[in-house]
């Protein structure tokens, strides 16, 4: 869903371009978000260059003329669209200059045509007051895409400047459509909690999730945790709007690395919401971690879900083959989520239980060091012994062999007493035996 | 796809086009040809034409020298 929205974003971007209306590239719906932009890199440079020996004796003609005519030969000779194209070729301070001279609307027609990458000195030039001016005009033109293309390009005063005269709609559909992704970060450095918290709760009011989760996406870590915290202090009828967005447009691979971030405390309570102990959501939870390798957020998450919950995952594990099972073990090893593994393989069905077990007994010495420390740690010894007793007779051997040698004597004899109590009988007396 | 239509397009786009323009049929192909010919067309009329009005804005004094770096 994600990528059919910003191949629209990319046909919105290069019809603007080339005089067009979006409906007059809705042909180009059906291709790759990724070959549309590509596309219109392309068309980009050639519209830029396409009159370029012309443009350059312009920007060269400027020179010789005063400030305020070139702004008056600009706005009334040349329009909008050729001052964009002209805007790259000018020094940059002389550009400023103009632009000083130019009202506000026209500059605003101006930005709509301007690729800020081939002006970027200049952009990062105007002054913020006159950034917030021509922002606040095009956030009335509902110019998001417009403005997405700046950030980036603005000095810190001038995106502040900006982010303060619009509103919190705005800057959320302006983020989603951010040319260079790696800015969102920057701009959500500017942003003080207040402003995020209001953010968040205009995402759930306005239906705008799909926005609010795309920045979640394509923010550091730990501002990935700071507003994971915050949108765990919503009420859960804001949550369950995330929740059911997440779930209906397949968002859950940008939901689970929030949970990743978020405090323990924030992570508890997000589990605890109702919405997410739904068949539907947490079978879209483990299509997301299957898709996208995020078995580790997932394995933090089991252990706080209610027992029902868990048990649905289980359920939806049934038909996990061996490299899916791979893939959670080594999760488990690489991010100490030994746990979390332990007491969910438990609560799988018998034949995926038998997979794991063979999984975890052919780890390597060095990966068993932790999980026995984990298992020991956490009094999981009942678990262990009930996976391991999954083993066939010489595997149970071997296994029990390297307990006994990796684990100490006080482990095997918990491990012991955790078979005696749970009936394991080949179990106990393969530990007994070696 | 049409080989042909996808040649005129890289003719207007001066290079390669993307691989996945494979996916268009010769119809679309030459939709966005004709597109982004026209544009260019408008784009070069329209700055012939703000070139020439821009020499209006320009005192007398300083026509001679503008229109020599415009014109050479």
């Amino acid at each position: 869903m994600a990528t059919l929205l910003n191949a629209d974003v990319e046909i919105l971007k290069l019809a603007r371009l080339v005089g067009a209306e979006p409906k007059d590239l809705a042909y180009l719906r059906h291709l790759d978000a990724q070959d549309v932009r590509d596309l219109r890199e392309q068309v980009t440079v050639v519209m830029f260059d396409a009159d370029r020996k012309m443009l350059q004796r312009v920007a060269s003609a400027a020179r010789l003329i005063p400030t305020k005519l070139a702004a008056v030969v600009g706005e009334r000779a040349f329009g909008p669209l050729l001052c964009a194209r002209l805007t790259g070729l000018l020094e940059p301070s002389r550009a400023v200059e103009v632009a000083g001279k130019l009202p506000t609307p026209f500059l605003t027609d101006l930005a709509a045509e301007l690729d800020p990458r081939r002006a970027s000195r200049v952009v990062a030039e105007i002054p913020p007051e006159q950034i917030a001016d021509i922002t606040k005009l095009l956030a009335e033109r509902e110019q998001y895409v417009v403005m997405g293309g700046f950030v980036g390009h603005l000095s810190e005063a001038a995106l502040r400047a900006a982010i303060a005269v619009v509103d919190d709609e705005t800057l959320l559909r302006t983020a989603y459509v951010i040319e260079s992704k790696g800015s969102i970060g920057a701009l959500v450095a500017t942003l003080q909690a207040e402003r995020l918290e209001s953010i968040i709760a205009t995402a759930a009011q306005a239906g705008l999730w799909i926005e609010a989760l795309d920045v979640l996406g394509h923010v550091s870590e730990r501002q990935r945790g700071q507003l994971g915290d915050i949108a765990a202090g919503q009420p859960d009828a804001v949550l369950d709007g995330m929740v059911r967005t997440a779930t209906k447009e397949l968002l859950w691979d940008d939901v689970l690395p929030v949970t990743r971030a978020m405090s323990d405390d924030s992570r508890a309570r997000f589990a605890a919401l109702k919405s997410i102990h739904t068949r539907p959501v947490l079978a879209s939870i483990v299509d997301a971690a299957s898709r996208h390798g995020l078995w580790p957020e997932l394995l933090q998450l089991l252990p706080l879900l209610p027992a029902a919950a868990r048990r649905q995952v289980a359920a939806l594990g049934t038909g996990f083959g061996r490299p899916v099972l791979e893939q959670i073990v080594r999760a488990a090893h690489e991010r100490s989520l030994w746990g979390p593994l332990m007491q969910f393989a438990t609560e799988l069905e018998d034949r995926t239980q038998v997979l794991i077990a063979k999984l975890v007994a052919a780890i390597g010495d060095d990966v068993l060091d932790g999980m026995l420390d984990a298992v020991w740690e956490l009094r999981l010894e009942p678990e262990l012994a009930r996976l391991a007793a999954q083993l066939p007779k010489a595997q149970l051997k071997a296994f029990s062999e390297r307990l006994l040698a990796q684990g100490g004597e006080e482990f095997v004899v918990a491990l012991r007493e955790s078979a005696e109590e749970h009936e394991l009988a080949a179990l106990g007396a393969a530990l007994e035996k070696t | 796809m049409s080989t042909k239509a996808l040649g005129a397009l890289e003719t207007e786009l001066g290079g390669r086009a993307p691989d996945g323009l494979d996916a268009l049929d010769a119809q679309g192909l030459r939709a966005l040809t004709v597109l982004l010919h026209d544009a260019k067309a408008r784009q070069s009329e329209a700055l012939d034409a703000a070139v020439e009005q821009s020499l209006e804005f320009v005192p007398r004094v300083m026509r001679g020298s503008v229109r020599k770096i415009l014109f050479g």
